[in-house]
């Protein structure tokens, strides 16, 4: 039987290599392209991007920005997704349906309220004042800080959610077995939770790391003057001066760097789960 | 009764196909001839009004596609067969590309009986000639210069430095553009903004600019938000947007300064290969005549190249708006760029861009 079925696999390769296999390819042709016509097979565009020290400063700008994101999503999601798995029982799908929300929201509509949010004079800045934490201008928006916040807010609901299926499906015996043993709440956690939800933590940075890396829209409107991250870069190749070759070659080394964190990522994970 | 949908979806398609096919024979089923223009959108030369007073007058209909940047309408020129477009309206950073590459045809501008009536140096444009032939005709203009929050500064900016002056540092804020934010660094440094020869110069200047920021602005709403915030004092910034929001109340003012400033004109080009050659030369005579130019720059359109127009609108909104004859003079007009030009520039901005 699941031998005769695999036909119903077709459509979905299908569209898989007719959209994204053979265009990737497409773009590989062009990335091994000089610019002049008929110069046929070059390495001239990675060499450009390694040559110059600016590309590489840059996108060890947009590999730390990603590190944030990863790290700032983790602590806001662990405690989160441990609190619905573990302790909460009706109220559990309303958090996740708030959980998902961005997932609804348009990308530039999330972005602008997150501008209009953090502006000097805006509702938080206000909200900071008439508390009294805060006296004068925030000076927040335009920075990493606001790049990241926007970043955690689009990404961190991958997080929550894997870890959230992680924990969910831990045996709370297993829980109660290591109490009734003696074991502290904290030494359950480090020796029991904390191992079983392991591959939810590592899908988890996987899926808001990844993604982070070719941003372009959040820094470009959150972060100011120091808002260009690779991602920009591509856009700019692509989208104003046509230079495809160029733009086609950098989307790759990006891949790189992907395809090198997914790979450490899902060892991560793995390795874990087989002790 | 399971194969029957399928037929019935066949059938359904096919005659979808074939009304498709009858549609893309109408314009010429009734023996109008079709007047096919590679057009901005919302740009004046596609309003209802005036695409049907056109129609009116010579019995013809006219059919827009719009283009998203310049390099998209030298692709389309470039892939179009002979004939399937008539009309074109390039700037002057493709035009040379354009008739170089033998995609215009030339202009007889004696058949353009408004031509006279054009600025002498719209008249003499080198982009829009080869050989002392015309392959173009220009039609609009505009300036990116500086724009001041009068509530701020009281006195109009002298000089385009005062986008790079530290005593308005913060309150700045500059274009987000390689072509504008060289132009601008080249007119501070002294250097010709069209061939710039000392690039380390203006690398060193944009990046001492980039920290006196507020941000650096793309979409004339980003600049909007910024300015109405109360956040700008001085920045770059279009002619035509300035003086809009100026007509919307904003305390905005806008000035070309003495040393200059970045300006842009868009031209119409007949397309080589044309069937509609009459109508193409009515189209262009029409889109330079003192009334559709009056009426648009007066209604905040942007700048007329026709001398009769420019004079006819009032001064007081002219002079807001750049779009009077002073202003006209001092601007430095942006010219062809080679594709390896362009990366060089882009190049640059991105490590201006980039630099800590």
């Amino acid at each position: 039987m699941g031998e005769k079925r695999r036909w119903l696999a077709l459509p979905g390769l299908s569209v898989i290599v007719v959209f994204a296999v053979a265009p990737l390819f497409a773009m590989l042709y062009f990335s091994f392209q000089g610019d002049s016509p008929g110069a046929g097979f070059t390495l001239d565009n990675y060499t450009r991007f390694f040559e110059k020290q600016f590309y590489l400063s840059l996108t060890w700008s947009t590999i730390k920005n990603s590190i944030y994101v990863t790290l700032v999503s983790l602590a806001v999601s662990y405690p989160l997704a441990y609190v619905m798995a573990k302790k909460l029982k009706g109220a559990r799908n309303i958090v996740l349906v708030l959980i998902i929300i961005p997932f609804f929201t348009n990308q530039l509509v999330r972005v602008y309220s997150w501008l209009i949010f953090l502006q000097d004079g805006g509702i938080f800045e206000s909200a900071l004042a008439s508390v009294g934490i805060v006296n004068g201008p925030l000076g927040l928006l335009y920075t990493r800080a606001a790049v990241v916040i926007g970043l955690v807010h689009a990404f961190f609901p991958y997080m929550a959610i894997t870890i959230y299926l992680a924990l969910e499906k831990l045996d709370n015996a297993l829980l109660e077995a290591s109490a009734s043993l003696g074991a502290s709440k904290f030494v359950t956690f480090r020796r029991i939770t904390l191992p079983l939800s392991r591959p939810g933590v590592a899908a988890g940075v996987l899926l808001v790391f990844v993604p982070c890396l070719g941003t372009f829209v959040e820094p470009r409107i959150l972060g100011g003057v120091n808002g260009m991250v690779i991602g920009t870069v591509i856009e700019d190749q692509f989208f104003r001066i046509y230079g495809w070759n160029f733009g086609a070659a950098i989307a790759f080394i990006l891949l790189a760097m992907v395809l090198v964190s997914v790979s450490a990522f899902s060892r991560l994970g793995r390795g874990e789960s087989r002790e | 009764m399971r194969r029957k949908p399928t037929a019935s979806y066949i059938v359904a398609v096919a005659m979808l196909l074939f009304a498709v096919l009858l549609a893309g024979c109408a314009g010429s089923a009734d023996g109008k001839p079709v007047l096919h223009i590679v057009n901005w959108e919302d740009y004046g030369s596609d309003a209802p009004a005036f695409v049907a007073a056109f129609e009116e007058e010579y019995g013809c209909k006219i059919v827009n596609q719009y283009m998203q940047s310049e390099e998209d309408l030298l692709t389309k020129l470039r892939t179009s067969k002979p004939g399937e477009i008539d009309l074109c309206l390039p700037n002057c950073t493709i035009l040379t590309a354009a008739i170089e590459d033998g995609l215009l045809a030339e202009i007889d501008t004696g058949r353009l009986k408004n031509f006279d009536s054009l600025f002498d140096r719209f008249k003499t444009q080198k982009e829009v000639m080869l050989n002392g032939k015309y392959y173009a005709v220009p039609w609009v203009w505009g300036a990116t210069a500086v724009a001041y929050n009068t509530d701020l500064v009281t006195m109009p900016p002298s000089s385009m430095s005062v986008l790079f002056d530290e005593a308005y540092a913060g309150k700045i804020s500059f274009r987000d553009d390689y072509n504008d934010a060289i132009m601008a660094a080249a007119i501070v440094t002294g250097q010709d903004p069209n061939s710039p020869s000392d690039m380390e110069a203006i690398k060193e200047a944009l990046i001492a600019q980039k920290k006196l920021n507020r941000n650096y602005w793309e979409t004339g709403d980003e600049f909007t938000k910024l300015f109405t915030g109360g956040q700008l004092s001085v920045a770059m910034m279009w002619s035509g947007q300035a003086a809009s929001m100026k007509l919307e109340g904003e305390p905005i003012a806008f000035v070309v300064p003495d040393d200059g400033a970045i300006g842009w004109v868009d031209n119409w080009g007949i397309v080589a290969g044309t069937k509609n050659e009459d109508l193409s030369y009515a189209f262009i005579d029409w889109m330079i005549s003192k009334d559709f130019q009056y009426d648009w720059a007066s209604s905040g359109g942007p700048a007329p190249v026709n001398r009769e127009a420019a004079d006819a609108v009032d001064p007081e909104y002219a002079a807001a708006a750049a779009m009077d004859e002073a202003s006209l003079n001092k601007l430095y007009f942006m010219e062809y760029r080679s594709d390896e030009v362009k990366r060089e520039w882009n190049e640059l901005w991105t490590e201006v861009k980039a630099a800590n």
